[in-house]
């Protein structure tokens, strides 16, 4: 118990599939406990009064940081309030800055050390940017928040000796925005840091990095875009050249295939839906969400705030916790790894 | 909703088709169309019968002999339609001894008319024997005999004489070593055929339609060539080759262009100003249609059972999914064409020629699929029209 890292998990969009989730998740800490201590960021009556309504049973429990670990399966609570009432399924815009005030403190316990990873559930954007806060994603809102020049979305599966793992150069961009956005200095910084997270935080030594190309059969020689030529492998050739194990560009429809695939321990796509869709389908709903580059382990679900479950207490009852199990192992994972364990 | 025709009236089903077959007879560069293709009614044969469908041998060198035999050979294939070969006696022959079956068709000699209807016919053309084949290898030889084979296919059922063309996989390598403006199947149909008509290639897999907006252009320029006319043409062009092949509703999903399918407009607008207002009028036309929807969920939706097709905006946004489920196991269709061309997705697998291990499926899908279109293009033609002009 003494070794187990403490995790933050927080419960995101207040109206959304979060505190449903975070429920199910404790019922399964109940049953079968992580090996980590786990605290939720969110509201603590909100969760006791949604995991009722759903008819779910986790032990939830105040945070005291000075207190021993529990050791009956409970979760944590370190209550953050909302700001109004909440309706589940219809978030309002009131509750956006208690939302932005969950995710800040959780990365600040993560960055002064209290938490050894975060994991978050989703957020509604649109409710934030509604509230007028320019908000993109957690990715970038953490960034932000460390002052991180440049951090990278990768996105992962769970449970197999070698997972499929996608790494974006480009994340929420208008695709007609993605070429100019694919310079020589943003892919050779991702591939940089891809090499360096994947040595440092998943304790592989000399990862084997995939790059896709941008254009349909990547580019085939120029004929149909010259982004590969001009830019791709100039930056594969200096991530090679500083001793990294990458290739490419490969067509990115060749290169996900599972043939090819698992003969890589990372694959760099350059846009989001080259290599999402990918992930989706690959991890049917149980993806988890790496960001690579911040000062601390952030994982995170790969799924919505799905309104419509939450909106439901009979069918959130139902919401497949998977993604968030996945995301919760992994970061216990990750924090184990970065403390020698 | 109202039906949709495949094709205007005016030609009645006989089993084998009649009317303007003779002004459309294509003359094809070098080399000579004969009329082996001379029309002749059969008044004894119902008006539905088994589909007549032409099938081109592809590439030599590679598995297309063996899967020839293959077809010939399977019961659901010869039920399904009259096959036509276009190809070499000894070529198939090799490929018949590779697959271990034995062939039971009728032979003709180049020009001679295959028909009537019954067992399958070889239409040999006599031009390639086995000694000049070099196994698993891209060849002028063999691009050759493709091609030829290719063009009397195409050629017969231009005339109305097949409803339907297929071919074992070609080598576009092998192709172009004989025809330098081999690009694509679709450009090599149109020239040979004449055709100025939109023709587009879907990939079929499981059941599931996957049609593009844009193919092989720059991811530059992809987001400037969406409009809303084209994907409506698009979506009508796909909403005809899907009724053909059996759909009676199909139920088509348009992909977004942008990361979660714009984000309500703040992650590009091409949603909002450009898919959302072709989708509407898509609907306004009676198509089954919905969207756009993420790119990174529609394929799985649709893998459940949601959508018999999805209509995406790029190259990429299709294919990566499409092989990921398991493209090279279903079937590429040329849809738009007077008739329709279907082949297997996968390639000449030079790599296991010669072993007798080539998988069927794919090929088998193709000619079923080849043949169920041609049914339904019979039917709709037979059908009572709803504005039957004077005489």
């Amino acid at each position: 118990m003494r070794d187990h890292p403490v995790i933050a998990i927080t419960v995101g969009e207040p109206a959304g599939i979060g505190p449903e989730l975070v429920a199910l998740l404790g019922e399964r800490h109940r049953r079968e406990p992580f090996a980590a201590r786990l605290i939720v960021v969110g509201d603590a009556k909100l969760l006791a009064k949604r995991a009722a309504l759903a008819g779910l049973a986790p032990r939830y429990r105040d945070y005291t940081p000075a207190a021993l670990p529990p050791t009956d399966g409970s979760l944590e609570i370190w209550h953050q309030p909302v700001g109004v009432p909440v309706t589940p399924g219809h978030p309002d815009p009131s509750n956006a800055p208690s939302v932005l005030e969950m995710l800040s403190r959780a990365a600040d316990g993560c960055a002064t050390g209290a938490f050894a990873a975060l994991v978050t559930a989703p957020v509604q954007k649109s409710v934030l940017q509604d509230a007028g806060i320019p908000f993109s994603g957690h990715t970038e809102f953490f960034a932000q928040r460390t002052r991180t020049p440049r951090v990278v979305m990768m996105l992962t599966g769970a449970g197999t000796a070698s997972p499929l793992r996608v790494a974006l150069v480009t994340t929420h961009l208008a695709l007609r925005d993605v070429p100019a956005a694919i310079t020589r200095a943003a892919v050779e910084e991702t591939l940089r840091i891809v090499a360096r997270e994947l040595a440092a935080k998943f304790g592989l030594a000399a990862p084997r990095i995939a790059v896709c190309g941008l254009n349909p059969h990547a580019g085939e020689g120029g004929h149909l875009g010259r982004e590969e030529i001009d830019v791709i492998a100039p930056a594969i050739a200096a991530a090679v050249a500083g001793g990294h194990a990458v290739s490419g560009p490969f067509p990115a429809d060749t290169v996900f295939v599972p043939a090819v695939a698992q003969h890589f321990d990372a694959i760099v796509a350059m846009y989001h839906d080259q290599g999402l869709p990918v992930l989706k389908a690959a991890t049917f709903g149980h993806g988890i969400n790496v960001t690579l580059g911040l000062p601390f382990i952030r994982t995170s679900v790969d799924h919505g705030t799905a309104l419509d479950l939450a909106a439901d207490p009979v069918k959130a009852r139902q919401a497949d916790p998977g993604s968030l199990i996945a995301a919760t192992r992994l970061a216990i994972e990750l924090a184990r790894r970065s403390a020698g364990g | 909703m109202g039906i949709r025709r495949p094709k205007p009236a005016g030609r009645r089903a006989t089993g084998t088709a009649v009317g303007d077959t003779g002004a459309r007879n294509h003359a094809y560069d070098g080399m000579q169309r004969t009329k082996e293709f001379t029309v002749t009614p059969s008044p004894a044969e119902p008006a539905i019968d088994r589909p007549t469908v032409a099938l081109a041998m592809g590439d030599p060198a590679g598995v297309s002999p063996e899967l020839t035999a293959r077809l010939l050979a399977d019961d659901e294939v010869r039920q399904a339609a009259w096959l036509v070969v276009f190809g070499d006696r000894r070529i198939l022959d090799e490929g018949a001894k590779v697959a271990r079956v034995a062939l039971d068709i009728d032979v003709v000699a180049r020009g001679a008319s295959p028909g009537p209807h019954g067992r399958p016919v070889l239409v040999d053309l006599a031009h390639l024997a086995p000694a000049a084949v070099r196994l698993g290898e891209a060849t002028p030889v063999g691009g050759a005999f493709a091609i030829e084979n290719f063009r009397h296919a195409l050629a017969m059922a231009q005339s109305g004489q097949a409803d339907a063309v297929c071919f074992t996989p070609f080598n576009k390598q092998a192709m172009r070593y004989v025809y330098p403006g081999y690009d694509d199947e679709i450009g090599f149909v149109s020239e040979t055929i004449g055709f100025h008509g939109a023709a587009r290639e879907f990939n079929i897999l499981e059941g599931l339609w996957n049609a593009r907006v844009t193919s092989h252009i720059p991811l530059a320029q992809v987001a400037a060539t969406i409009t809303t006319e084209r994907i409506l043409a698009e979506l009508a062009l796909a909403d005809r080759c899907l009724r053909s092949a059996g759909f009676a509703q199909p139920r088509i999903a348009v992909a977004g262009l942008n990361p979660h399918a714009g984000d309500g407009g703040n992650c590009g607008t091409e949603e909002i100003e450009v898919i959302a207002p072709a989708v509407k009028a898509g609907v306004e036309r009676g198509f089954n249609v919905s969207g756009p929807y993420p790119a990174d969920t529609v394929f799985v939706r649709a893998r459940k059972g949601a959508f018999d097709a999805v209509l995406t905006m790029y190259h990429d946004q299709g294919q990566i999914a499409m092989k990921l489920i398991g493209f090279e196991r279903g079937v590429t269709l040329l849809g738009g064409f007077p008739f329709p061309i279907c082949t297997p997705a996968h390639g000449t697998a030079y790599d296991i020629v010669g072993q007798g291990v080539a998988n069927i499926g794919a090929s088998r899908q193709a000619l079923l699929l080849a043949a169920r279109m041609a049914r339904q293009q019979r039917a709709a033609r037979s059908a009572p029209q709803p504005c039957p002009t004077a005489a």
